[in-house]
């Protein structure tokens, strides 16, 4: 097979994956362009990865949730209400911020469980149960914050989720102006990449699969070494890396590791692709409704915190539209409303997308009246580009 | 497939009955299934032939009988009860996750597992597309990638999956519910086929179907319902003319002359 008969049957078949990662390559290169390189500068990224960080996560739980024909609106209200609840323990509670964490993360849980009970249990609509929930929490967030108004947090450990970098070692001459544990991080992850695709490689000649060729293979592992390599590069000319970013790469690890791995994963996209063949075949719906809503709670209880921590503070109107920036996120990076698909991966590229048109235009200066008619666009183009692929490859 | 108690039949139900609300959707059935044995189940609508099947797969439990598996009393709570005892449905509308692929498919609901860390337990895919490739292969069936996505596949390929998912696991009995409604002509054969080489193979099948010539091609035994009764019992054999005339004189009641010789065995 030739190299280019070779690309081009790579792209058709995975034109779905890999559309957003090309989207989101292409917008970044325009904005890269247009702000002569403002945009791609380390601060300006660093920026743009803790400004995504409470949406991402948001994204990675409402991508379950619409994989299995559901919808939840009350996430970004009870994102908000969480975070003050945090604000509160650690201010008036006096509670140490190892425990608030966790604490909080619990009271995420309990709120998804609410959820799933009224529609799993009660069959009321995700839709209508999770607006109660978005009127609910909203209520209940203002509640708390009636006498204090905005309660500022004075915890640095806790406010480090938002602002801070992970630490580095101590200079030993070797590349002084880089952050040196971000380079070694970044190296660490090029080596296990690069090592997972031999293996899997490997596996797949042994199960006598069809692989691409070897020169496609290079490519692939060259241009997203390169990748990673190069934001790591980025990353260590400002501080390196921040403690956001840590947080969602371990979510979006553990969640694609849950989704792609685990019997669990394999139910979730099996209750959305057929729940009454689900059910047929041993699968409880309810279960996994359950588990998906819970989830969605502890981590909307996350991105309150990583909200509450950016802003080193709760704020009463914290979370606002969150819900509708977390659930375009997940289209935007393929997820299918019809259920049954998406990855959690391509909903963090959708969440990078929506954040990078913003701090784009932001920086461009485009007023805001426009900002929101190109991310309308970006996302009408995202569904659109969904229909086309959906019976097309594999 | 098991040979284990071959004396007695693999399947006995003894006067099954069976009412929704006023409707007495079965009155009082009885059906043996033999080991190796092909059983067509025929009748018009709401003769009660799903209802039967239902019964048997355990997503309805009967009003009155029993049910004997291998000559052993059983009762099924509900659908996995049945298949843990051998008795596997392919349902109408296949009952797959289009979104999953044939190997995932085929192992639904039971995933072989390589790990187990606390609640999460990591799927073995080795395992899982190694087995349903050399199951595929056993069955002659004809599709390109263990890793192609059911959404992929025609209509025939689909069934074929279901029933080989619902062979994949030891089954004593395979159930299927219209195999061949919705397929095309060459698909039809394809099915048709499998059900032939499931018999070669030692399974024991009922299939229901509305295609009186389905049941001619691949039944040793017919049986006939209406109304909730079973009116005959008969092995197929003879001209497939003379065939179709019988079994519909009896589907539509203009022959009823089917006595139960010992409805107490």
């Amino acid at each position: 097979m030739s190299f280019l008969s070779d690309i081009r049957k790579l792209l058709r078949e995975n034109i779905r994956e890999y559309g957003m990662f090309i989207a989101l390559f292409i917008i970044m290169g325009v904005f890269a362009i247009t702000t002569k390189g403002l945009f791609i500068s380390s601060r300006n990224l660093v920026n743009l990865v803790n400004q995504t960080g409470y949406i991402a996560v948001l994204a990675v739980g409402m991508t379950l949730v619409i994989v299995i024909r559901h919808i939840d609106l009350s996430v970004g209200f009870l994102a908000g209400f969480l975070g003050a609840v945090a604000a509160i323990a650690m201010v008036s509670w006096n509670l140490p911020v190892y425990i608030v964490i966790p604490l909080v993360m619990v009271f995420g849980i309990l709120a998804g469980l609410v959820t799933s009970f009224l529609v799993a249990q009660l069959g009321i609509p995700s839709f209508v149960a999770t607006l109660a929930g978005w009127l609910g929490y909203r209520g209940a967030l203002q509640l708390i914050t009636i006498s204090t108004g905005t309660i500022i947090i004075p915890n640095d450990t806790f406010n480090a989720m938002g602002n801070g970098f992970i630490p580095d070692i101590p200079d030993i001459g070797i590349l002084p102006d880089k952050h040196k544990v971000t380079l070694i991080l970044g190296l660490i992850a090029i080596v296990l990449f690069i090592l997972s695709e031999l293996n899997n490689r490997k596996k797949m000649i042994k199960n006598q699969f069809e692989v691409s060729s070897i020169a496609m293979f290079t490519l692939k592992l060259v241009f997203i070494s390169g990748l990673v390599g190069g934001i790591a590069w980025i990353l260590a000319g400002y501080q390196g890396l921040s403690w956001t970013a840590v947080v969602i790469l371990i979510v979006v690890a553990f969640y694609d590791f849950i989704t792609s791995k685990t019997v669990l994963g394999r139910h979730i996209y099996a209750v959305g692709g057929n729940p009454e063949a689900a059910e047929l075949s041993g699968i409880s719906v309810k279960r996994i409704t359950h588990v998906v809503f819970a989830s969605m709670g502890m981590l909307s209880a996350l991105s309150g915190m990583l909200f509450a921590a950016r802003l080193r503070s709760a704020t009463t109107t914290a979370g606002t539209l969150f819900e509708l920036d977390a659930i375009a996120a997940a289209f935007v990076g393929g997820v299918s409303a019809a259920g049954g698909v998406g990855r959690v991966m391509g909903s963090l590229i959708g969440a990078l997308v929506m954040t990078s048109l913003t701090s784009g235009m932001n920086l461009m200066g485009i007023d805001i009246s426009y900002q929101y008619i190109v991310r309308a666009g970006v996302l009408v183009a995202a569904v659109i580009f969904d229909v086309a692929t959906r019976n097309r490859g594999n | 497939m098991n040979h284990t108690s071959e004396a007695a039949p693999v399947i006995e139900m003894r006067n099954i009955r069976k009412n929704f609300g006023a409707v007495q959707a079965l009155r009082g059935v009885n059906l043996t299934l033999h080991h190796n044995e092909v059983l067509g189940l025929v009748g018009d609508n709401a003769a009660g032939k799903s209802t039967l099947m239902k019964v048997l797969s355990g997503a309805y439990t009967p009003d009155e009988g029993d049910i004997l598996i291998e000559g052993q009393k059983s009762h099924f709570a509900n659908p996995m009860d049945a298949r843990r005892q051998g008795i596997e449905m392919v349902y109408q509308d296949y009952a797959l996750a289009n979104n999953l692929d044939v190997a995932a498919n085929v192992f639904l609901g039971r995933e072989a597992v390589q790990m187990k860390l606390g609640p999460i337990s990591i799927m073995d895919y080795h395992h899982m597309e190694q087995e349903t490739r050399s199951l595929l292969n056993r069955l002659k069936i004809n599709i390109a990638s263990v890793r192609s996505r059911v959404e992929r596949l025609s209509g025939g390929q689909r069934q074929a999956v279901a029933i080989a998912r619902a062979t994949a696991f030891n089954a004593k009995v395979i159930i299927m519910d219209e195999p061949t409604a919705a397929l095309s002509v060459a698909a039809i054969e394809k099915v048709l086929e499998l059900v032939k080489e499931l018999k070669s193979q030692g399974a024991s099948v009922i299939i229901i179907s509305h295609r009186l010539e389905d049941i001619y091609n691949v039944s040793d035994r017919m049986i006939v319902l209406r109304h909730g009764r079973k009116v005959s019992d008969t092995p197929v054999k003879g001209d497939i003319h003379e065939f179709n005339e019988r079994v519909v004189a009896y589907m539509t009641g203009a022959r009823d002359d089917f006595a139960e010789s010992n409805p107490a065995q």
